[in-house]
């Protein structure tokens, strides 16, 4: 940093030291908002996960609740949700790519088409959440739809049966990631080099291999960013679908770790345990956090 | 794309490449077509649903405006809409408050440790409330802030801080030091500064940060329904997972009100859309 000093008379703190004083002041309260309600609950999680706590007294008990919660069965089961949602992440980023390849294309209308494709983006999860129990219902449109295409004995209800209502929820996932996945591939594809294309064409290059070699290595950013947020979202975002949807069930059959959270510290007002189950979801979205940080970083 | 304009004359006979192109280029309008069904297919439900009565949407026949017209005594939705839009306003406003000058600090005003302590409030961008909801909860609601809004405006505000602080120090990194330094000299102070020379430069990042938080508050259900006590007081999507959860209202109205929750968020997002690209893939794109 350079030293600009004023004039003839010196002031009392050195212009250097006043600007860092000022710094300091004003990013107080963002980091005391930020440290008061993100980062102390994180320390007070980690005290209150080693006691039994309901919210008003806690007692330790020590790493006995660790092990209590990891041979809870329910704990695995809102893993194994988890881990057989993140099958939805292919399509929630396949699906945008195709979409956005197709806007890129400039067929007449295709502003309008974009507007149209990200619209849903706006829109909550929670009316989402109720448009596509509509969508899944006995009586909804799939079964509609089925019946349109001829078959007529086909009666779905997906979202009434443990082996289906995790299938009806990825999917709703995905439609739900379709509008800002589409939107950061779109820029992406905004922010490639057209004469590069053209070149592999004029020298032969089929569309596979353009897209191959040319477009997909120049989207990789932006896969890797839309890659992190899906991950994300599926983590911490579904909330709100699952609550709408099927508060969970039937049986445990769609509760997620977030929801497994939720119900744990309020229907059954097991706060230690459902802040033990927090830090297993913070390890988890750490662990893709990181892989975004470096995305970042590597930026600088 | 010089290549796909279209021949000079309609009489000329068309050679085949350009039949084949017109062709695909149909194929891939009809595609999008098709898509876009999908994607408005949410607001042809609420609709269509909305305009029926309960009977009507058992038996499956017939419209009318019945739950258009009892929409307000089945869902508190005008006092919804309001409690939602002060939560928003002032999250938002506190978001702004806190973000500006911190993020300028960030960027410009460079102390003691700074790089580490920005690198931990944007870190704290990756920690989904549900890690830390127990605690949290518990803190404010023995701070007794469950009663009117602060509790859940203040949980808003804390996790919209960490995006908002790093893009205006993201942004702020583009602003001439000099600018600055010159401002200084010439009297204004820092609060000057901020206020004369740097938030004047930093409207498209306001804009973007107000975009992205309104979408992301007035669209939240979690931190409404437990930060906010009284039923009174409740936002809109709180309102509706409520009674949808409950089972007991009619769809129908159900739809009525989804559609009213849906409009601001919509509205918004369709005027200020290049803002929420931008601040999607702000860190990669520049």
């Amino acid at each position: 940093m350079i030293e600009t000093t004023v004039g003839a008379r010196p002031p009392r703190l050195t212009l250097r030291r006043r600007r860092q004083v000022a710094g300091a002041l004003f990013a107080l309260p963002a980091v005391a908002l930020v440290a008061g309600l993100i980062a102390v609950p994180i320390g007070q999680a980690i005290y209150y996960s080693f006691t039994q706590w309901n919210g008003l007294t806690s007692t330790w008990i020590g790493p006995s609740t660790w092990t209590q919660a990891f041979h809870n069965p329910n704990l695995w089961t809102a893993l194994e949700n988890n881990a057989w949602l993140l099958l939805a992440v292919p399509f929630a980023l396949g699906l945008p790519l195709l979409i956005a390849m197709l806007l890129h294309q400039r067929v007449v209308g295709w502003r309008i088409f974009r507007s149209i494709y990200f619209l849903p983006t706006a829109i909550s999860w929670v009316v989402l959440g109720l448009v596509a129990e509509r969508f899944f219902a006995y009586q909804g449109t799939l079964n509609s739809l089925l019946h349109f295409i001829g078959l007529a004995h086909v009666n779905t209800n997906m979202l009434g049966y443990e082996s289906t209502a995790l299938s009806a929820l990825g999917i709703t996932f995905v439609f739900t990631m379709i509008g800002t996945n589409t939107m950061l591939f779109l820029t992406g594809l905004a922010t490639l080099d057209t004469s590069l294309e053209e070149a592999a064409r004029i020298d032969g290059a089929g569309r596979w291999r353009i897209f191959r070699h040319i477009t997909l290595p120049h989207l990789s950013r932006f896969i890797q960013l839309a890659f992190v947020m899906t991950v994300i979202a599926l983590f911490s975002a579904l909330f709100s679908l699952i609550f709408v949807m099927t508060g969970g069930g039937p049986g445990y059959a769609t509760t997620t770790m977030e929801f497994l959270i939720y119900q744990t510290g309020f229907a059954q007002g097991d706060f230690g345990t459902a802040a033990l189950y927090g830090l297993i979801l913070f390890v988890l979205t750490a662990i893709v956090g990181i892989v975004q940080l470096r995305l970042i970083g590597s930026d600088e | 794309m010089s290549l796909d304009t279209p021949p000079v004359a309609a009489d000329t006979p068309v050679d085949r490449r350009t039949r084949a192109r017109r062709v695909g280029r149909g194929a891939l309008f009809l595609v999008m077509v098709g898509v876009a069904v999908v994607m408005l297919y949410p607001f042809w439900v609420m609709i269509v649903d909305s305009l029926k009565s309960e009977n009507q949407f058992l038996s499956g026949h017939g419209f009318s405006w019945a739950s258009w017209r009892t929409l307000t005594s089945t869902i508190p939705i005008a006092q919804e809409v309001v409690s939602s839009t002060i939560i928003c306003a002032v999250s938002i406003l506190l978001i702004l408050l806190v973000g500006l000058p911190a993020g300028f600090a960030f960027a410009k005003l460079k102390f003691r440790a700074s790089g580490v302590i920005f690198l931990a409030i944007v870190s704290a961008m990756m920690v989904p409330l549900q890690a830390i909801l127990m605690p949290e909860f518990v803190n404010i609601t023995r701070l007794g802030l469950t009663g009117g809004y602060t509790g859940a405006v203040l949980v808003y505000a804390a996790l919209g801080t960490p995006f908002s602080v790093f893009l205006f120090a993201t942004y702020f990194r583009g602003v001439p030091d000099e600018l600055i330094e010159a401002g200084i000299v010439d009297g204004l102070g820092y609060v000057g500064a901020l206020w004369r020379l740097v938030v004047p430069v930093a409207i498209p990042a306001i804009a973007t940060v107000t975009v992205l938080q309104f979408i992301q508050i007035w669209d939240d259900l979690l931190v409404g329904l437990l930060f906010i006590q009284n039923t009174s007081e409740r936002p809109i999507t709180v309102g509706l997972a409520v009674l949808a959860a409950g089972r007991t209202t009619s769809i129908p109205a159900l739809m009525a009100g989804s559609l009213v929750s849906a409009l601001p968020a919509m509205i918004v997002y369709l005027i200020f859309q290049r803002y929420l690209v931008k601040g999607l893939t702000m860190g990669i794109d520049r």
